[in-house]
């Protein structure tokens, strides 16, 4: 049976400008299952940005309905984690202190060894190990993704929002991380909802792609990515299957990257 | 190493708009440590010497004194022990001054910058009070407090009050929106937020209030002595101004330069250490 587990319903934003009321984000539908991993590509500012703050309840909709499991989004939405495209971590702590920063709220309690013990499975999982004591301001663009990304994971939350959370990484580590987060959405039985410019990335990870028009962003074509799951992505994009989605979603995107 | 290298090295600095460090022996001492430090006690010793030659020579000796004639002075008070009473009157309404005024003034920016609403309020009134030059209140507290230690402190409070209240208030303004919205996001409740996110983030401004206002408590103080007052270093200064004893004036300002940058350095060592992520 189909779960949904969230729904855009006619959702659409617009902001104010010096008393000019600028559209950031056409009317969307846009549904999203339990366990569902969904990848939103598009050029920027067409409001894929705009989406994950409304499903977070940190920004409201200017029209239109928003469910979360059968409720309206009228406040903060708690039962996801969100990862920002700006790093948020907080200068003052090391990198541990950050990992664990959740854990030390009255939201998840935890107790301090079984903290630690999380803290240290995230670092591991993320590849900060020897870098626990660390600043965020000591650590490279690359790595302060990863203690936000451990961050986000460590108190468990239900839905995952991620705005290009591998952009700032190099190649290789992209691939590692790729392979890292399918794992944990598989094992976590996750649904996420992830922004990102690269067209590769998004199918190598999804099971549904979402092209965005340029501003104000529209869907422009909604793809279901048939690739068997687990996938090794480090080989699938050798894979024909691979590129034929590829080539058929570049050339939706490619009329928008041309137009902006 | 190759002349050619050398060459490009030095033309990479003077393009940088330096001078080339390496072009002589002199020069390269000058900008090591040592010889800065040397450099720095040969400007000391020559203005020293001139100070003490040119004294009584082509400067009036009434006038400007002499080191010696001060190094005297302050032998004598501290031989006799009679600069205790001052010193500790200055120190102590200065520091009493300073913590009552820095606590309410964090304290008061605190409460104003939970509420964006009572700020706006506020403003108006803060931006009035912060703008007045709070010497100018030293004869209302000297009728209301009396020319007791009383009035000195109250005139450093308010002082470092406004200065600790307004850093407090821009540390708000300038904490990360990020950081609170994460937190909320992560289940944290607004007691949690202030002392997860805003007590931590605002550290650096309290620190810079903090240091500046060390200079103004001392000037606060120095002023209340000089209006009304029978002790403290302020009330010396006046004293021997009276008694046109330039030597004791200038005595009492090295006293005062002295604690002033001994008490800055010690909040900026314990900022050091509270905020040793910011290096």
């Amino acid at each position: 049976m189909i779960q949904e587990l969230f729904s855009l319903e006619g959702v659409s934003k617009s902001f104010e400008r010096d008393s000019n009321a600028i559209m950031a984000l056409a009317p969307i539908d846009l549904s999203v299952e339990r366990e569902e991993f969904v990848a939103l590509v598009g050029p920027s500012g067409c409001g894929k940005s705009t989406i994950l703050n409304m499903v977070a309840g940190l920004l409201r909709p200017s029209a239109g309905r928003l469910h979360y499991d059968g409720r309206p989004v009228n406040d903060l939405n708690l039962r996801v984690g969100y990862m920002t495209q700006r790093d948020t971590l907080l200068p003052w702590r090391t990198v541990a202190d950050n990992i664990g920063s959740p854990l030390e709220l009255s939201a998840h309690r935890t107790s301090k060894s079984e903290r630690g013990d999380k803290i240290d499975r995230m670092i591991e999982l993320v590849g900060l190990k020897g870098f626990e004591k660390h600043y965020p301001g000591e650590l490279s663009g690359g790595m302060r993704r990863r203690v936000a990304l451990a961050r986000m994971l460590v108190y468990d939350p239900e839905t995952l929002l991620m705005d290009e959370p591998f952009g700032a990484l190099d190649a290789q580590l992209k691939l590692v991380m790729h392979d890292e987060i399918q794992r944990i959405v598989g094992i976590g039985r996750k649904t996420v909802l992830f922004v990102t410019h690269d067209l590769a990335e998004a199918i190598a990870l999804a099971d549904r792609v979402v092209v965005f028009s340029g501003r104000p962003g529209r869907v422009k074509t909604v793809r279901t990515v048939d690739l068997p799951r687990p996938r090794d992505v480090f080989r699938i994009r050798f894979a024909p299957r691979f590129t034929e989605l590829h080539e058929e979603l570049w050339d939706h995107l490619q009329d928008e990257v041309n137009r902006a | 190493m190759t002349y050619a290298a050398r060459d490009s090295e030095e033309s990479l600095v003077v393009a940088a708009g330096r001078s080339p460090s390496g072009e002589g022996p002199l020069a390269q001492f000058l900008t090591s440590r040592g010889g800065r430090l040397f450099g720095q006690f040969i400007i000391v010793v020559a203005l020293l010497t001139l100070w003490e030659f040119g004294s009584g020579a082509f400067l009036p000796r009434l006038w400007v004194s002499s080191p010696s004639a001060i190094i005297a002075q302050l032998y004598s008070w501290f031989a006799d022990g009679s600069i205790w009473v001052h010193l500790i009157g200055t120190v102590s309404s200065a520091a009493l001054g300073y913590l009552l005024g820095a606590i309410a003034g964090v304290a008061t920016g605190l409460l104003l910058g939970l509420s964006a609403r009572v700020e706006a309020i506020a403003s108006p009134f803060i931006v009035a009070l912060y703008s007045l030059p709070k010497v100018a209140l030293a004869p209302f507290f000297v009728i209301f407090l009396g020319i007791g230690i009383e009035s000195k402190i109250a005139l450093v409070a308010v002082t470092v009050y406004f200065l600790l209240l307004y850093n407090t208030l821009d540390g708000i303004h300038d904490l990360d929106r990020g950081w609170a919205s994460t937190y909320r996001l992560m289940g944290a409740n607004s007691r949690e937020i202030v002392r997860h996110v805003m007590l931590p983030g605002i550290m650096p401004w309290v620190f810079s209030g903090l240091r500046i206002a060390v200079r103004y408590a001392f000037t606060a103080a120095v002023f209340g002595e000089l209006i009304a007052g029978n002790r403290g270093i302020g009330y010396l200064i006046e004293e021997s101004a009276g008694n046109f004893k330039s030597s004791g004036i200038f005595a009492g300002v090295l006293a005062l330069v002295v604690c002033s940058v001994s008490a800055t350095q010690a909040i900026a060592r314990v900022e050091r250490t509270v905020l040793h992520w910011k290096t």
